[in-house]
């Protein structure tokens, strides 16, 4: 019955039928084979799935990133970073990954942060002699940051799936997603001064600075607020995703004077549209895992793992890898969706933190979003460059080894994720 | 599209943006009585929640309509013409089946379940639980609209 349901979701997916449809079809065949009257399982698992006062965050965190989208806040950050790292060599790429890093805590997702940055930045770097996918490259690369730095969606999906906390979840994400920025940096560096990439001109003094950082500060306050509200107990991760969403209607009405009525209901329909898609891989995963609970596949694989003996750093490796392969084909949301629950009961037999276990899962899956063939931010990097996703992948190669080495370290010290939760939240 | 669909299509749209907007304000809301009236509202995290059960249940149909749900096609691109459309055409097949389905199943799971009060609401189950159905009847509708179309040799796209 195991092999049905593996191979029959593998065969829907195959024929490109949605995720969430190939987990229900597989479910019901599962059903259908086994035992019909199982059936009414299946509307009851998907309204469970639904219904989830914590998942409520989901839209709104979308809907939050969007709106300061729409509230044009990129120029700014692209100025504000500028300001700090401009006049190096290779400005406009520490630029590109700088403004990537402070755009991360703001719209907890990578596609949006490839689309604003990539956008302005690709064809600005392409015009100051930096070869296009190289520009294309550092763009998807450094995007991955939005799911790793906090506020991050894919976090908030993992801490519901896997009956966390949101605040700690999203403190372990902070240092390795600096940890991703900085290394990515001093590669840019490294980049720009073997290929003597252009420095940029900006103006110095003072008085400059603190114009622009002044314009900039209440965008960059945006996620010591929402993820302070959450960490100092103020507010659930829900409100303070609804006190974000209220923070960037001001900043996009009050301090950018960008966001019209028309922006921000398209706003609402994206986030809505986009919070849905993922809402019904959720409920159909729900009818999928309760197959495998039922089928004590979680149990059969955490056996299996204690059996090999590895200990907590070498089931963590092992997991790295699982995560790294799983994340070239199948999209993040699906990926946490399937990967937690199987694998979690194991790494707890193993002795290895929730957490940091979430940390190293999005921070895993967030290379694959840049990996071909089912990569978001190469998709969307694509369509902003114009240039093929191979180009783009070969571009963003090294900058993602900057993921992979964050990843070894969390596997071996694993305090880079689980110090700060464990410092401000016990 | 044939003009119905798109219609429901337009009608789908505008109700996410409301009710994305009423979760919004109902969940800001509470946390400004909260603070700065200490009061709340009994029943408005539950009633944020139907409304979010509605918005997830009907988003999801849009979403099949607009054809935009996430899937991995790296596999049916490197199929010629014929075979991308055949395959295009299962998948619309299996997924209105499987909408089928729920519709069928999840009458009969409300019937059963549907009778019991929400705790803070008190209202029946059965206002939330119908979501279900009617998504997934919708999903349905739009897939086999989807498919007609594909059939007739058009895209089968909205």
């Amino acid at each position: 019955m195991i092999a049905l349901l593996f191979a029959s979701l593998l065969l829907l997916i195959a024929i490109g039928a949605p995720i969430a449809y190939a987990l229900g079809l597989s479910a019901l065949l599962y059903f259908l084979v086994d035992d019909p009257q199982l059936l009414l399982v299946l509307p009851q698992r998907l309204f469970s799935g639904f219904d989830s006062y914590a998942l409520i965050s989901l839209p709104l965190f979308i809907l939050m990133g969007q709106t300061m989208n729409a509230a044009r806040i990129t120029a700014r950050l692209i100025d504000c970073s500028l300001l700090f790292v401009g006049r190096f060599r290779g400005g406009l790429g520490l630029v590109n990954v700088l403004a990537s890093m402070l755009f991360g805590g703001i719209s907890g997702s990578s596609a949006s942060d490839t689309a604003s940055i990539g956008s302005v930045l690709i064809p600005e770097m392409a015009r100051r002699g930096y070869p296009r996918p190289f520009a294309a490259g550092i763009t998807v690369a450094s995007a991955t940051m939005g799911m790793i730095i906090p506020p991050s969606i894919p976090m908030v999906l993992y801490a519901v799936t896997a009956q966390q906390s949101v605040g700690r979840l999203f403190l372990g994400g902070v240092f390795p997603g600096l940890l991703v920025g900085v290394l990515q940096l001093g590669l840019t560096s490294v980049f720009a001064r073997r290929r003597d990439y252009p420095r940029e001109e900006t103006p110095r003094g003072l008085r400059y600075a603190a114009r622009e950082l002044g314009r900039s500060l209440p965008v960059l306050c945006m996620p010591v607020f929402v993820v302070g509200a959450v960490v100092l107990g103020m507010a659930t991760a829900t409100e303070s995703a609804a006190l974000g969403v209220f923070y960037a209607l001001l900043v996009g009405l009050a301090v950018t004077r960008a966001l019209t009525a028309a922006a921000f209901r398209a706003c609402l329909l994206e986030a809505a549209l986009t919070s849905a898609k993922i809402m019904l891989i959720i409920a159909m995963s729900q009818a999928y895992i309760w197959v495998l609970a039922l089928e004590r596949v979680p149990q059969a694989v955490a056996d299996a793992v204690a059996a090999l003996g590895l200990g907590a750093a070498g089931t963590l490796l092992l997991i790295d890898l699982i995560v790294l392969a799983a994340g070239t084909i199948i999209d993040v949301s699906p990926a946490i969706l399937l990967l937690t629950p199987v694998f979690l009961p194991a790494l707890e037999q193993a002795g290895v933190s929730p957490i940091l276990f979430g940390v190293l899962l999005v921070s895993g899956l967030a290379v694959g979003a840049c990996t071909p063939p089912v990569g978001t931010c190469l998709n969307v990097g694509a369509a902003v460059s114009g240039l093929g996703i191979g180009a783009i992948f070969r571009g963003a190669a090294p900058f993602l080894a900057a993921n992979v080495a964050t990843l070894l370290l969390l596997t071996l010290f694993p305090d880079l994720a689980l110090w700060l939760p464990n410092l401000l939240m016990e | 599209m044939p003009p119905p669909a798109r219609k429901l299509s337009a009608v789908l749209e505008a109700a996410l943006q409301l009710a994305l907007f009423l979760i919004f304000a109902a969940i800001a809301g509470l946390v400004f009585l909260r603070y700065f009236f200490g009061a709340g509202v009994v029943g408005a995290n539950e009633g944020a929640t139907i409304v979010f059960v509605y918005a997830s249940s009907l988003g999801a149909a849009l979403a099949a309509g607009r054809d935009e749900h996430i899937r991995v096609e790296f596999l049916t691109e490197r199929l010629g013409e014929r075979g991308r459309r055949s395959a295009h055409a299962l998948s619309l097949f299996l997924v209105g089946a499987l909408n089928v389905v729920l519709v069928e199943r999840g009458i009969e799971w409300i019937r059963v379940t549907g009778g019991y009060l929400m705790p803070a609401t008190q209202l029946t189950r059965i206002a939330a639980q119908i979501s279900v159905p009617l998504g997934c009847g919708l999903a349905a509708l739009y897939c086999f609209a989807r498919l007609a179309e594909t059939a007739r040799g058009g895209r089968g796209g909205p």
